[in-house]
């Protein structure tokens, strides 16, 4: 592996790297070329009459609708404001769901005390708190944020105990015998393996952040991508919403793209 | 007389769960001493296990008393490398968490895995060795902080046969070499008497210490070449009748 460069292949392995190459190139091609026969579709369709693009919208009325948002300075307005309050929910989520279950796993005692409120919190619908968060936090990004946090934290809190409770027994037996105390096993043991379910957290909680955020903006907001698509159905401005959406898709898409390149800068050795 | 590095006096362990109580440990005594290589064997389940956690302080007796003069050095039936580190930083982990961790101790443990062919893989991660070679990074990663015995419990269990042989003569070679006492668990018979000066053989659970023999090796240390000699099979029959009678 390691002098990848002076390494002289057989030609079988050649053969194989070729044939290997040569399949991710069909995947991708394919890929793109199912997007692209998709929205060509659509598009057909629409244009022959044979579906009501009012009902449908179309890539090419998508576009427009883009290019408006663009020209009256609305797009990114809009777009600025999901984002961050998508990314700060995450992010508060993240650090206390993760400092939470910290806590947790460091005193069995406080961990079976909470245990119910966690397991009530986590099948709680978050959406039933809709009218108590905006009149505690009012209308704005405040209301939305903190729908963010409450919709990642739980995930976050639990993905991550039950990472920390399941750190190898036979490796703390071993830690112990070296007489290393808790805050040793904690900082050379518990925190580094756990870092594959850490990344996977994250990756869950890409997707609650995107949840919390745009369910916030159905219930309270004035902006955001998630108040163009209410404002787009309540007017029935079908372009509207699939914009907002298709938006959305490249958004969360781009996230979760960036989770998987942190997981490869970060988790390059593991048993398995 | 020699000196005594561990003793156990008439010790007692219950372990408490809220189903049940299990009686782990009755009225266990033994010592070792300095330099001796002492191999234990027993039924399954007959507290094996506990008997070393005892000895390495991770256990308190119910009753009856433990005294170790030194530190000890754990090594498991796997070998436990931390697979995020390389072997480097696995061997030297005990120094880091012993806060002995002086250019001096490190020099030394980096010494010891060059000594005994690990030289070439400091900056390897555990996934690109073999079990064998990995079980010898644990060896020399127990050996680091320079423990005044070893514990050892089933270490060679999980490597298959061939490996195992080999594995056992390279172990058993740096322990004798390097001077050190050592504790085996194992319920593997021939693999008692090919490597320990005495052994213990201990009752089903509650374990006790059922029988003791010194084995007659003289000066065979070697366990290739103990399994040749013409004791071998007469001390495996002995045990295997006394774990089985
Ligand atoms: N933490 C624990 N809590 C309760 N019971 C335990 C615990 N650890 C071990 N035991 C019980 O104590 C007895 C002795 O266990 P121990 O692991 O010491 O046996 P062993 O001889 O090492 O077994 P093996 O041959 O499987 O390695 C077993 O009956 C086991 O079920
Ligand atoms: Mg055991």
């Amino acid at each position: 592996m390691k002098n990848k460069s002076e390494k002289t292949y057989s030609e079988e392995h050649l053969r194989y790297l070729r044939a290997r190459r040569y399949h991710a190139i069909v995947v991708w091609t394919l890929r793109i070329g199912l997007l692209a026969l998709l929205l060509g579709m659509w598009e057909l369709i629409t244009a022959l009459g044979w579906v009501d693009p009012f009902l449908t919208s179309s890539p090419s009325r998508i576009f427009a609708t883009l290019k408006s948002l663009y020209n009256d300075g609305s797009l990114f307005y809009h777009i600025g404001t999901t984002l961050w309050e998508t990314l700060a929910g995450f992010a508060i989520a993240v650090f206390l769901g993760y400092s939470v279950a910290l806590l947790l796993w460091w005193s069995e005692t406080l961990r079976a005390v909470l245990e119910p409120y966690i397991v009530v919190l986590n099948a709680l619908p978050k959406i039933a708190l809709g009218p108590l968060i905006i009149i505690w936090f009012g209308t704005g990004s405040k209301a939305i944020l903190f729908m963010t946090v409450l919709v990642g934290i739980i995930v976050a809190i639990m993905h991550m105990l039950s990472a920390f409770i399941a750190t190898d027994k036979n490796k703390l037996l071993l830690m112990r015998s070296m007489g290393a105390n808790k805050w040793t096993i904690l900082a050379k043991l518990v925190i580094p393996s756990s870092l594959p379910s850490f990344i996977s957290m994250l990756k869950v909680n890409v997707g609650m952040a995107w949840i919390g955020s745009i369910m916030g903006e159905y219930i309270v907001s004035r902006a955001g991508l998630g108040y163009l698509i209410v404002y787009g159905g309540q007017v029935f401005k079908l372009d509207l919403v699939m914009t907002a959406t298709a938006i959305l898709c490249i958004l969360a898409a781009g996230m979760y793209f960036l989770v998987v390149l942190l997981e490869k800068l970060l988790v390059k050795n593991t048993d398995d | 007389m020699k000196k005594q590095i561990l003793r156990f006096s008439d010790v007692t362990l219950a372990y408490h769960t809220v189903r049940e109580e299990t009686l782990a440990a009755q009225h266990l005594t033994f010592s070792v001493d300095e330099g001796e290589f002492v191999a234990v064997i027993g039924p399954s389940g007959c507290g094996k296990t506990t008997l070393l956690s005892l000895a390495a302080g991770l256990l308190t007796p119910s009753s009856g008393r433990i005294t170790r003069n030194g530190s000890c050095g754990y090594m498991l039936q796997k070998d436990e490398l931390f697979p995020w580190r390389t072997i480097e930083k696995n061997i030297l982990l005990p120094l880091e968490i012993k806060h002995s961790n002086t250019a001096e101790n490190r020099e030394k443990a980096r010494a010891l895995a060059v000594k005994y062919g690990l030289g070439d893989f400091l900056s390897a991660y555990p996934s690109q060795l073999s079990g064998g070679m990995r079980q010898r990074a644990a060896l020399i990663r127990t050996l680091a902080s320079e423990p005044d015995i070893l514990l050892l419990d089933e270490p060679f269990s999980a490597l298959d046969y061939q490996t195992r042989l080999n594995v056992t003569a390279d172990v058993s070679d740096i322990i004798r070499r390097e001077g050190k006492t050592a504790l085996l668990i194992t319920h593997d018979i021939s693999e008692a008497v090919s490597l320990a000066d005495r052994v213990l053989v201990l009752t089903k659970r509650p374990a006790r210490v059922a029988y003791e023999h010194d084995l007659d090796f003289g000066d065979v240390k070697n366990p290739l070449k103990r399994r040749e000699s013409a004791q071998f099979s007469k001390w495996f029959e002995l045990l295997w009748k006394e774990l089985n009678g």
